[in-house]
């Protein structure tokens, strides 16, 4: 008797689903698709491995593994001082006032990039910057000389985390202020110090949240494009800036390469998307 | 004999007094069928780029009927291509009519089916090195690669490429665009490969390269994208590019601050871009009526203006039709006598080297 | 000691925004030689399309947040309450809007829904603005998803949703008054994301051929020297002002809220 109704029950949970699958099949997944078909396709029009294959060269690989450095330490010290600050204000010591207005700095922030970005960066710390030049004539701090250098790694990483640390606030506050004030209490109560409910508490409570926003981080400086072009064109080679020259100016000379490598950055995404899933799964454990 | 003659000539008469109200009857008709269709859509041509928002101001005044649809001003050639190959079953806004490209992106489109044939009633004023021969792509109008200068911070102008790699320049140079995909900075490295002496192609290519390795290890080499903000602003203060974009810089800045343009004694590289109608374009009349525009006096002396050679120059010039005020606004006419147009051939091999061999020869990889 | 830190964060953080925003104002007010004058912004602000462009790309935005808000939080409650062996699946999709460039995204909408196709979007103004919204709600997907998906971790959304079925609430009831109300900080953020995205988007917008903001700062700023950065100092406050009122009006929402 159970039987029947049971078997009704499953295809109505799906149910709930199909519109989103439905939107991002026609509006995400459809349109991208000959990428991922292009990738395996030859310019003759059969299957082929032979793209995928070409990747394997000092340029591309390079491309990715720099792509990957500033991803990953962009979204680590984003993940990192973003959530100071977001912790400062939420349950920290600090103003209360601050919060508002700088979730709403953050909103506008995250998404500050492309050239004007670059610029205000140039314009500020480059090499003809008026904070570089105000160090070298008030202070005799010649910035070049101590090694710093705006148009490299280093200066794309600070770059970036323009955008990266507000967008860390913006999702870990959230997460932040559903921390329980019992939970500090009871902790306190039993005598532990701030440091260990942090440690014990705070912490593996808001783990999962943390990794996810730090592989959303990781996506984002992965992709990112326009400000890398602006800042560094001429100079750094990385993924997207390959991947956008052989899209607008067919520069590696055969548009199926430039799908393969768009299907290597998918797949990139996809390992550390992955990972953050294991890393998860472990932290939940114990979490409901 | 006598006969023969007689017959000629007469035959050629018919065929001139046919031929003059052939041409008017055609606009005529041309019009006609615009007005029906009613709206124009151009892509990438920004309005200070060879003065193009006077040129198209001009056509809307000349045909107040046609609504001129302006597409993604920002898009390179290939942008501009890919939107001709993309918008293929649509008849919607975002298909593009016409198309200003690269010289070396006319055959391309034309190998593909993307372009196709028209030949202005000034056709035949256009030299034959610039256009195609059935009619698919034409030029338009050329530069020469030059120096704009930042007087404030720059004292001694530098006049030749070589002047680039004296040590009074050092963190001043930069190019104007990606040299692995920018036309613009692909051809500045060709151009300073011609000026050691290589032969357009791929010599100059290798050579290009190598003196922008040397301008890099020597401290010159700014390796940002430079732009008229980074020139005002100080970072970039010397820039390599089109003599247009230059003056137009010039006078985007008024004076503040003082800019010079220079265009190198040791190279002088002319730059063609072309005109060409989509095959799938959606308003085909209304795109004719806007090259007939453009290959008129008056459109070709709207490109002067935006410092812009004309393709039709020697033309107008022969005929006197140029205000004395256009010439004076331009870089002196010397400047001009040795620039060298490359073949396609040239410009494919160029373009092929140097998009392989930045990133190794020159090295710029700062880590 | 958590003064120290609290306090160390803040002003470290807070000088490092400043630090650009001010190289970049700095630069924008110098358009007149010689001295600091507001003649960058007087241009920009004297522009009519500025003010055209900006109103369509507000709307547009507001337009988009409600999509995607109609869209993600059903999803993200669901797939935590009944299909929780989705969610890395999920996740994934709604990361690939970010290492998919937009530009190929966009052409293959013109490819797909053109004129001559099954669903001919671009054959009209209101076809070509509902799939502008679309493309939006895309990007800002990983965001919105990632921001609601976090809020409703720190809710035990089963026993909310029990309780409420118990009670006799169908499940719109649920979403609209028990869920929704619950994450509305986290709400909140992926709507400030989506705003500043859409706002700031250039490709989608002048593909498509769209009256938006994006590709007017694009026009404007090409060959010029003062006025982009006065555009982006501009763009950039009122784009704040408008998150704040956003802000506002969700405050005023909250007040049959029971206090903490």
């Amino acid at each position: 008797m159970a039987q029947p109704r049971a078997r009704i029950r499953l295809p109505l949970t799906w149910l709930g689903v199909v519109p989103f699958f439905v939107f991002v099949g026609l509006f995400l997944l459809l349109p991208t698709l000959y990428i991922v078909v292009g990738a395996f396709r030859s310019p003759e029009g059969g299957f082929t491995f032979g793209n995928i294959l070409a990747l394997n060269t000092p340029t591309i690989l390079s491309a990715y593994w720099v792509s990957i450095k500033i991803a990953f330490w962009s979204s680590l010290i984003g993940c990192a001082v973003g959530f100071a600050m977001a912790a400062a204000v939420t349950v920290g010591a600090g103003p209360r006032w601050v919060k508002n207005p700088l979730l709403t700095f953050s909103g506008v922030a995250s998404n500050f990039a492309g050239v004007p970005l670059a610029f205000a960066f140039i314009a500020t710390i480059g090499p003809a910057g008026i904070i570089t030049l105000y160090l070298r004539h008030e202070f005799g701090i010649n910035l070049r000389l101590m090694g710093f250098n705006l148009l490299s790694t280093l200066g794309l990483v600070i770059t970036y985390l323009f955008f990266q640390i507000p967008l860390m606030i913006l999702i870990i506050t959230p997460a932040l202020e559903g921390l329980k004030r019992e939970w500090k209490e009871a902790a306190s109560i039993l005598g532990a110090t701030s440091f260990q409910y942090w440690r014990m508490v705070a912490f593996p409570i808001l783990f999962p949240s943390i990794l996810g926003t730090m592989a959303l981080l990781f996506a984002n400086a992965f992709g990112a494009v326009a400000t890398a072009i602006a800042l560094t064109g001429p100079s750094l080679n990385i993924a997207p800036i390959l991947l956008y020259a052989q899209i607008r100016g067919d520069v590696l000379g055969s548009p199926n390469l430039g799908y393969a490598l768009a299907f290597g950055m998918i797949v990139i995404t996809g390992l550390a998307n992955a990972l953050y899933i294991v890393l998860r799964a472990r932290s939940e454990r114990w979490l409901k | 004999m006598k006969t023969t003659t007689v017959r000629v000539a007469s035959a050629s008469i018919a065929a001139m007094l046919s031929a003059a109200p052939a041409l008017a009857q055609d606009m005529a008709a041309l019009v006609e069928g615009a007005r029906a269709e009613g709206m124009l859509t151009t892509i990438a041509l920004p309005h200070d780029w060879c003065g193009y928002g006077d040129v198209i101001a001009g056509f809307r005044e000349m045909y107040p009927f046609l609504e001129i649809n302006e597409l993604n001003p920002d898009a390179g050639s290939a942008d501009e291509l890919e939107a001709i190959r993309a918008n293929m079953n649509n008849t919607g806004p975002q298909a593009p009519d016409v198309i200003d490209v690269g010289l070396a992106f006319g055959p391309a489109a034309q190998a593909e089916g993307l372009i196709t044939p028209y030949m202005v009633s000034t056709w035949d004023t256009i030299p034959e090195g610039a256009r195609d021969a059935e009619g698919h792509w034409y030029g338009d109008y050329y530069g020469v690669m030059s120096f704009i200068v930042n007087t404030d911070l720059v004292d001694n102008i530098p006049t030749s490429f070589e002047d680039l790699l004296k040590p009074e320049y050092v963190g001043q140079v930069a190019l104007a665009g990606d040299p692995r995909a920018s036309n613009q900075a692909i051809l500045a490295v060709m151009a300073a490969g011609m000026a050691r002496g290589a032969e357009p192609g791929a010599a100059a290519a290798q050579a290009g390269l190598e003196f922008f390795a040397e301008l890099n290890a020597s401290g010159n080499f700014v390796p940002v994208i430079g732009r008229t903000g980074t020139l005002a602003q100080g970072t970039t203060p010397i820039l390599i590019q089109w003599d247009y974009n230059a003056l137009s810089a010039r006078d985007t800045l008024a004076g503040n601050p003082p800019v010079e343009v220079v265009v190198p004694s040791d190279a002088v590289l002319a730059g063609v871009y072309v005109q060409a109608i989509s095959a799938h374009a959606p308003h085909p009349n209304a795109a004719r009526l806007w090259m007939e525009y453009l290959y008129s006096d008056e459109g070709q002396l709207g490109w002067l203006a935006g410092y812009c050679h004309p393709i039709r120059f020697n033309d107008l010039a022969a005929r006197g039709v140029i205000p004395q005020e256009m010439m004076d606004a331009l870089p002196p006419a010397e400047s001009y006598a040795a620039a060298v147009f490359p073949t396609l051939d040239q410009v494919n091999a160029n373009r092929d080297a140097v998009v392989a061999g930045w990133d190794s020869v020159v090295g710029a990889n700062v880590e | 000691m958590t003064r120290l830190w609290s306090w160390g964060a803040l002003l470290i953080g807070i000088a490092f925004f400043l630090m650009p925003l001010y190289g970049m104002t700095e630069f924008s007010l110098k358009m007149r030689r010689g001295e600091y004058s507001f003649d960058a912004y007087a241009t920009v602000l004297a522009d009519p399309r500025f003010q055209a462009t900006f109103g369509y790309s507000v709307l547009m935005a507001v337009l988009t947040i409600l999509c995607g808000v109609l869209l993600v939080v059903p999803t993200a409650f669901w797939v935590r309450l009944k299909l929780p062996g989705l969610r890395p699946w999920v996740e994934f999709i709604t990361l690939l809007p970010l290492v998919i460039p937009s530009i190929v995204v966009v052409f293959g909408y013109i490819r797909l829904y053109n004129t001559s196709s099954w669903l001919p979007l671009t054959g009209s103004v209101t076809g070509t603005n509902i799939l502008l919204m679309f493309g939006y709600t895309v990007l800002a997907l990983p965001y919105m998803y990632r921001a609601v998906d976090t809020g409703l971790r720190t809710i035990d959304v089963a026993t909310l949703t029990e309780a409420a079925q118990s009670l006799g609430a169908g499940w719109v009831t649920i979403l609209a008054r028990v869920i929704l109300p619950n994450v509305l900080g986290a709400v909140l953020s992926g709507a400030f994301l989506t705003f500043a995205i859409v706002i700031g988007e250039f490709t989608m917008a002048a593909l498509l051929d769209r009256p938006a903001f994006g590709p007017y700062m694009q026009l404007l700023g090409a060959n010029r020297a003062y006025e982009p950065a006065a555009l982006a100092v501009i763009a950039f406050a009122i784009t704040w002002a408008c998150m704040g009122l956003i802000q506002l009006v969700t405050r005023f929402s909250k007040h049959n809220r029971v206090a903490r």
